[in-house]
């Protein structure tokens, strides 16, 4: 008997933690999958030509208290540059243009989020990849892999 | 008790963003034909050679690889006249000696690699009193190659 009792127990607080996990989720997630970014040209005595990509969001809940959302990269032997910045945001203020660099703390990215409707609100994610000519190339020194975290954290 | 306060999170997510950089390469001269005018001018009595030296364009280049050198040939293959070149001042790497320009690519600048820069390419058109008049046309190949 107890040990059915116990049993359940563990059960509902499995159940409680996946659900507060996937709740965590789903406040706030990206939308348009993996980009991957080329640089493939480049100006005789100047600079490799950057490029840009527009084509992910971030979607997220509206909470209680004024919220803002911060940005974080993992990138292990990063070569080059990588930039964000949030566009078409109709709810909160961008914050300047972020350079992604592996194990930077967590920046600021949207500040000022409002408590008011609607309930899902939305940027684009403008990256802009970048690269000297003293940086190499991919061919030799390998792509650079960002695992690219966006926090929607209490202002 | 740690006296740092820890904003609330609601919530994270992500995703992956890969960036990739191909082998670029890069090279050009500044505007314009270079002409080389040897006239009476250049004469010095007495002696066979004249020669007349240009300097007015430079050549520019980029590339993200490593080990690399530039060199250059020209399409004509019979000249009637010596025409060489030296690069002065490169920017990045070293200027290999003048060379006198041929169908064969020879080196004009070494250890490039991965690098944007620039150099003067000062020309020496040379003619012997002997070999008359005439005009030599060339058209030079600048190249960036492995080293």
């Amino acid at each position: 008997m107890s040990h059915t009792i116990m049993r359940s127990f563990a059960i509902f607080v499995i159940l409680c933690s996946a659900g507060s996990l996937t709740q965590l989720r789903a406040q706030i997630s990206v939308q348009g999958g993996n980009p991957l970014m080329s640089v493939t040209t480049g100006t005789a005595g100047a600079q490799p030509v950057s490029v840009t990509n527009a084509a992910t969001s971030l979607r997220w809940r509206k909470q209680n208290v004024i919220t803002k959302i911060t940005v974080s990269t993992s990138c292990p032997g990063q070569r080059f540059t990588l930039t964000v910045l949030a566009t078409n945001l109709t709810y909160g203020v961008a914050a300047p243009q972020v350079t992604l660099f592996n194990g930077m703390p967590a920046t600021n990215f949207v500040l000022n989020i409002p408590t008011g409707n609607p309930v899902h609100k939305t940027c684009t994610l403008q990256y802009t990849a970048s690269a000297t000519f003293a940086q190499g190339n991919s061919a030799e020194l390998g792509n650079d892999v960002h695992a690219i975290t966006y926090t929607l954290v209490a202002q | 008790m740690n006296g740092t306060a820890r904003a609330q999170v609601y919530g994270t997510g992500g995703h992956t963003v890969t960036m990739q950089v191909s082998v670029i390469t890069s090279v050009r001269v500044t505007v314009g034909s270079v002409n080389l005018n040897i006239s009476s001018a250049n004469v010095v009595a007495g002696q066979n050679q004249m020669s007349v030296t240009d300097q007015s364009t430079s050549l520019l280049w980029g590339t993200n690889s490593s080990l690399r050198k530039v060199s250059v040939s020209t399409s004509l293959a019979a000249p009637k006249f010596t025409l060489k070149l030296l690069a002065l001042n490169p920017t990045v790497g070293n200027a290999a000696p003048q060379v006198t320009l041929s169908t064969s690519a020879q080196d004009l600048l070494l250890n490039i690699g991965r690098s944007s820069g620039s150099c003067t390419l000062l020309y020496t058109g040379i003619a012997l009193v002997s070999q008359g008049t005439g005009n030599d046309v060339h058209v030079i190949t600048f190249t960036v190659a492995a080293q």
